[in-house]
């Protein structure tokens, strides 16, 4: 059987196991989001905080997924929790970074003109630093998306949903007939997936950046 | 090239503090410290037959022992191949396949590391050597990235300098570009030995050993503590590596350069 054969066989599983994986990217990108741009604004302008976000976030970053994973399983149990939660973990950390950077890199003198014009400090965040540092936090987002889709693939050692049970399908039929099919299902709709999920951000990034800074410093 | 320094600015982590002597040795300290602590709980607590068998102290050692020369043996390979290729990709006369090169490179990086190791497991044999190939196949890619990123984003005025003053090609390279390069390929390779230690705890599944044998065992036969040593091992040794690198790449890079 060939890897077409393969597929149109298994067609409603696969889309199934695909709408799961990107779905559990998605949630999980979007938690991490949330929660990272929060911890990056509460913390940028105060030195010691922003270092200690980034170091311990960087530690987690640091430890291997399947090692996270396995850490989350005496507590959380298989399944999608464990799965949810290394995700979000691993998402943070270049957006808690991206987030810090992005918004220290805003011309002090623009917030300064900002405050002068009567803006309160939220106000000054949200409407002029949020949308200037937002390319990079953007960007942030995005590698952790590519983090997320690969992570995702993994969590299925753990039962967690997605794309990764097709690899670890295919590893249990090592030598039989469709474990090739199988495990090159999964690693191609991953790799599909998170090309799509990146072609998107492009997309979000051209029409959500502020006019000003279009064909500036960031293509 | 803006985008290219942009890129290669956001590859670039943030390296160890040298101010006190101290501070240094202080992480790599903390994360031994778990990891011993870690293996002496398990010789305190009373184990049954399962667990004694897995978390038996030269099992222990042999199993990282294990770890440390797959993700060895993928990063000398990474180095021997993507450094060299990098430098080529870079020359005059390839120059304009390099954002094609990238750009491919960034299409790879979408493959999960572990649809690499098990396809090449389901496609050829498991073992040690296949984990290894899969290993440097899916690490190859940061160090070869930063490697072009970095020769690219030299000036190319300082190259032009060093060409004016009567340098060779190769004097150039040597002294100029790959110098000035040397904070993002390292930051690159660091990225790939970070990647190897991971990897190589999935290289379990396809029977090349390593810590993460003691992930599997402890998920098949249901023992929380063989599998919470096996993660701790392998978090312990990701740590470890990532500080050597750091400092590495700390060392390594030209003074005056930052």
């Amino acid at each position: 059987m060939n890897l077409w054969e393969y597929v149109g066989e298994r067609w409603d599983l696969i889309v199934f196991e695909t709408v799961q994986h990107a779905s559990m990217v998605a949630q999980c990108v979007l938690i991490a989001a949330v929660l990272g741009v929060l911890i990056g604004v509460a913390t940028y302008r105060r030195p010691r905080p922003s270092a200690l976000a980034t170091a311990v976030a960087g530690v987690l970053f640091t430890i291997p997924s399947l090692a996270m994973l396995g850490l989350l399983i005496p507590p959380l149990g298989l399944g999608v929790a464990p799965s949810v939660t290394a995700i979000v973990l691993y998402a943070l950390l270049p957006i808690i970074r991206n987030t810090v950077v992005g918004l220290r890199g805003v011309d002090p003198l623009l917030v300064d003109a900002a405050r002068g014009l009567g803006m309160s400090r939220g106000r000054s965040l949200t409407r002029v630093e949020l949308p200037l540092a937002w390319p990079v936090i953007l960007t942030g987002i995005r590698v952790a998306t590519q983090l997320a889709m690969g992570i995702g693939a993994v969590a299925a050692y753990v039962s967690g949903p997605g794309l990764g049970e097709q690899i670890f399908s295919g590893l249990a039929r090592l030598g039989g007939a469709n474990a090739v099919n199988a495990t090159l299902t999964g690693t191609l709709g991953v790799a599909i997936l998170a090309l799509l999920f990146d072609g998107f951000f492009v997309l979000l990034g051209r029409f959500t950046t502020p006019g000003g800074r279009l064909g500036g410093a960031r293509a | 090239m803006t985008v290219e320094t942009a890129a290669a600015k956001e590859e670039t982590r943030p390296e160890p503090n040298i101010g006190r002597s101290w501070h240094v040795v202080l992480p790599p300290l903390c994360y031994l410290a778990v990891g011993v602590a870690m293996v002496a709980y398990t010789r305190a607590v009373p184990l049954d037959s399962i667990e004694s068998g897995s978390l038996d102290l030269p099992f222990v050692l042999r199993r990282t022992w294990e770890h440390i020369r797959l993700v060895f043996f993928s990063t000398v390979l990474v180095l021997a191949v993507a450094l060299p290729l990098g430098v080529l990709l870079t020359r005059r006369a390839l120059r304009r396949a390099t954002p094609l090169v990238l750009s491919l490179v960034n299409l790879g990086q979408a493959i999960p590391s572990v649809g690499m190791v098990v396809l090449l497991a389901v496609l050829f044999q498991i073992g040690f050597w296949t984990a290894v190939a899969a290993l440097f196949a899916y690490s190859l890619l940061p160090t070869l990235r930063n490697t072009m990123v970095g020769i690219e984003q030299v000036d190319p005025r300082l190259v032009d300098a060093g060409r004016g003053i009567g340098m060779s090609a190769a004097g150039v390279l040597f002294k100029v570009e790959l110098p000035m390069a040397a904070p993002v390929i390292l930051s690159g390779v660091r990225t790939t030995l970070v990647l190897n230690v991971g990897t190589a705890g999935i290289a379990a599944f396809i029977g090349a050993g390593g810590l993460g044998d003691l992930i599997t065992a402890g998920v098949s036969t249901q023992r929380n503590l063989v599998l919470v040593t096996g993660c701790v091992l392998i978090a312990v040794l990701a740590l470890l590596l990532d500080w050597l690198g750091g400092l590495a790449q700390r060392l390594l890079s030209p003074k005056g350069l930052s």
